[in-house]
């Protein structure tokens, strides 16, 4: 009742307009979001740009700059290993854990709710400095395990959210008897009945993990640091070195940022259309 | 399996579960408590000792707390208000595919946080940023070096850019709490809109914005690399000064960096604390 009577606000037919403070509101949001990442991408591609409000002329030299860089696919491939790794483990740990709690382990719920929100509130800085201080023993100390350990820990509400939302949206408890009556063992539920059928989840929270990993600055630099350099950090360097090499790296960053986003969209969308087709079903 | 079986099936059951919290134990916990730990045990003696909290008492350390206090609730108090009017602009926009596409942005944006943001701040605000410029030759009025993309006034600049599409996302689901039936009533009472969000509307959402307020002011409490790449040591915020206490920077004072990391983290557990009984309270309203 009520939510018809909201929608019914926004009838399209009325051809309401948005009144004037709508419109400022919505365009200094839009300025303030753009404008720096606007502006970064066509300084990446100026040749000066200081003195005129439209830059002098165009290159590319930047961005063959930023390639010809040494380290530049040495921080790239151990961004892609470590975001990787990352999702693997994530969903190695918390697919699992989320199927279990919610089939089989109800009382487990409000302790899984609580570790999951809690790396948000240790500041990742804090996290640094407790794994540091633990793990100062070989082969663990400042190595990309104990990094990739931390990392998991930081981006665990990323997966967590989504497969939750996935296992609800499914009927978890029916489909685990229908193949456990048909002889099939936890594993065997899992792998062919449970994940199928959460997969856009699944997806949208690697693809989430992926692209917080891939920007991870703090950790990295903290505990593994030149041993083992990513993207970000390459990136912090080159703005003391060269400003229009690293706007060059932004853009890159940001690209894969927004194409990270655009897949999780899209992913979502297609879940979206699979719900209601079942919903149909019925 | 049958209810009753898996009621008798509870030990194997938290088998299940062992992995996920060995891994949390391993990585999260157990460092935790190593720190609150060694932030009482005095290095030579290990003898207990509040020392290392005396310790935070010099100028240094209770300044980047003030610091660190001021530029986080400075920029979720700008991030909650102006948040809360774009959010309501969005909310009441009238085409639904506007409203999705700035809930979208919203969502990416909120994320970009950290080294290409602060480099993009550069951009626009730096010495020869391209507002920076277009100011000076077009109004002839110069920022610099009143103001500084590298200060405080700087930095507050680019936490807001992440703080807003975070209250947007915050604030979205309160206002449908607000029914179209309440303000039609108020109205046909007499009352106009701005008794109508004084005495209604705002009470309302006070629960939403006091959650946002403490998410947002944690947000920004936590944040390291925004500031990392643009302050440096020109400003001393407690996540600076921690990280600079385990690159080795400060050699001396590894305890008294737990000790602080211990006071950042009461700081944050106030925050979620009183986050999560607000947004308690704000689900009051949702219901019914």
């Amino acid at each position: 009742m009520v939510k018809s009577r909201s929608t019914q606000s926004h009838d399209p037919k009325k051809k309401v307009r948005p009144a004037g403070w709508q419109i400022f509101m919505v365009g200094f949001f839009l300025f303030y979001m753009l404008v720096p990442i606007i502006s970064t991408y066509v300084f990446s591609v100026a040749t000066r740009w200081d003195r005129t409000i439209l830059p002098e002329g165009y290159t590319l030299e930047f961005y063959k700059r930023a390639f010809d860089a040494s380290y530049f696919t040495i921080t790239l491939r151990n961004s892609l290993i470590l975001s990787v790794a990352t999702v693997l483990v994530s969903l190695f740990v918390i697919v699992p854990t989320v199927y279990w709690v919610h089939t089989r382990l109800a009382g487990a719920k409000p302790l899984l709710d609580v570790l999951m929100i809690l790396p948000f509130g240790i500041p990742t800085v804090v996290m640094a400095l407790a794994l540091v201080q633990v793990y100062n023993f070989p082969p663990l100390a400042r190595s990309p395990f104990l990094l990739i350990g931390a990392v998991v820990i930081y981006s665990m509400p990323f997966m967590y959210r989504p497969v939750l939302n996935a296992i609800q949206a499914i009927d978890a408890h029916v489909l685990t008897e229908a193949g456990q009556s048909l002889g099939a063992n936890v594993f065997q539920v899992l792998s062919r009945i449970i994940i199928p059928n959460i997969l856009p989840g699944i997806l949208s929270g690697s693809l989430l993990v992926f692209s917080t990993v891939f920007a991870e600055y703090t950790l990295t630099s903290l505990i593994v640091g030149a041993r083992f350099k990513t993207f970000p950090l390459l990136l912090v360097e080159f703005t003391r070195i060269n400003g229009n090499v690293a706007s060059a790296f932004s853009v890159i960053s940001f690209t894969i940022a927004w194409l990270a986003s655009i897949l999780i969209l899209w992913v979502g969308s297609k879940g979206q259309t699979a719900k209601t087709e079942t919903i149909r079903a019925r | 399996m049958s209810p009753s079986q898996r009621k008798t099936g509870r030990t194997s059951d938290w088998l299940g579960f062992a992995p996920f919290l060995l891994f949390c134990l391993a990585f999260e916990i157990v460092p935790i408590l190593f720190l609150l730990r060694g932030s009482f045990i005095e290095k030579t003696t290990h003898q207990f000792t509040i020392q290392h909290y005396l310790d935070l008492q010099r100028p240094l350390y209770i300044n980047s707390f003030l610091n660190s206090i001021k530029l986080s609730g400075l920029t979720a108090i700008i991030g909650v208000i102006v948040g809360t009017f774009i959010g309501y602009a969005i909310y009441r926009w009238p085409s639904e595919r506007v409203r999705e596409a700035l809930i979208t942005l919203s969502d990416v944006t909120t994320n970009f946080a950290g080294a290409p943001l602060a480099f993009a701040f550069v951009v626009i605000l730096g010495l020869n940023g391209v507002i920076t410029q277009f100011l000076l030759q077009y109004i002839h009025y110069d920022l610099y070096p009143k103001f500084s993309i590298y200060s405080f006034s700087g930095l507050i600049l680019a936490y807001v850019y992440f703080q807003l599409p975070l209250m947007v996302l915050l604030v979205l689901p309160a206002f449908a709490g607000i029914k179209k039936e309440w303000q039609e009533s108020a109205q046909s009472l007499g009352a106009g809109t701005f008794q109508f969000w004084w005495r209604i509307g705002v009470p309302v959402l006070m629960p939403s914005l006091i959650a946002g307020l403490t998410l947002l002011f944690a947000n920004a409490f936590g944040a390291y690399a925004t500031a990392y790449t643009l302050v440096q040591a020109k400003l001393s915020l407690v996540t600076l000064q921690i990280g600079y206490m385990i690159a080795g920077e400060v050699r001396q004072d590894q305890a008294v960096g737990m000790a602080m990391a211990v006071g950042s983290l009461v700081i944050m557990g106030l925050s979620i604390g009183i986050y999560k009984a607000a947004t308690l309270r704000a689900r009051r309203w949702s219901k019914s």
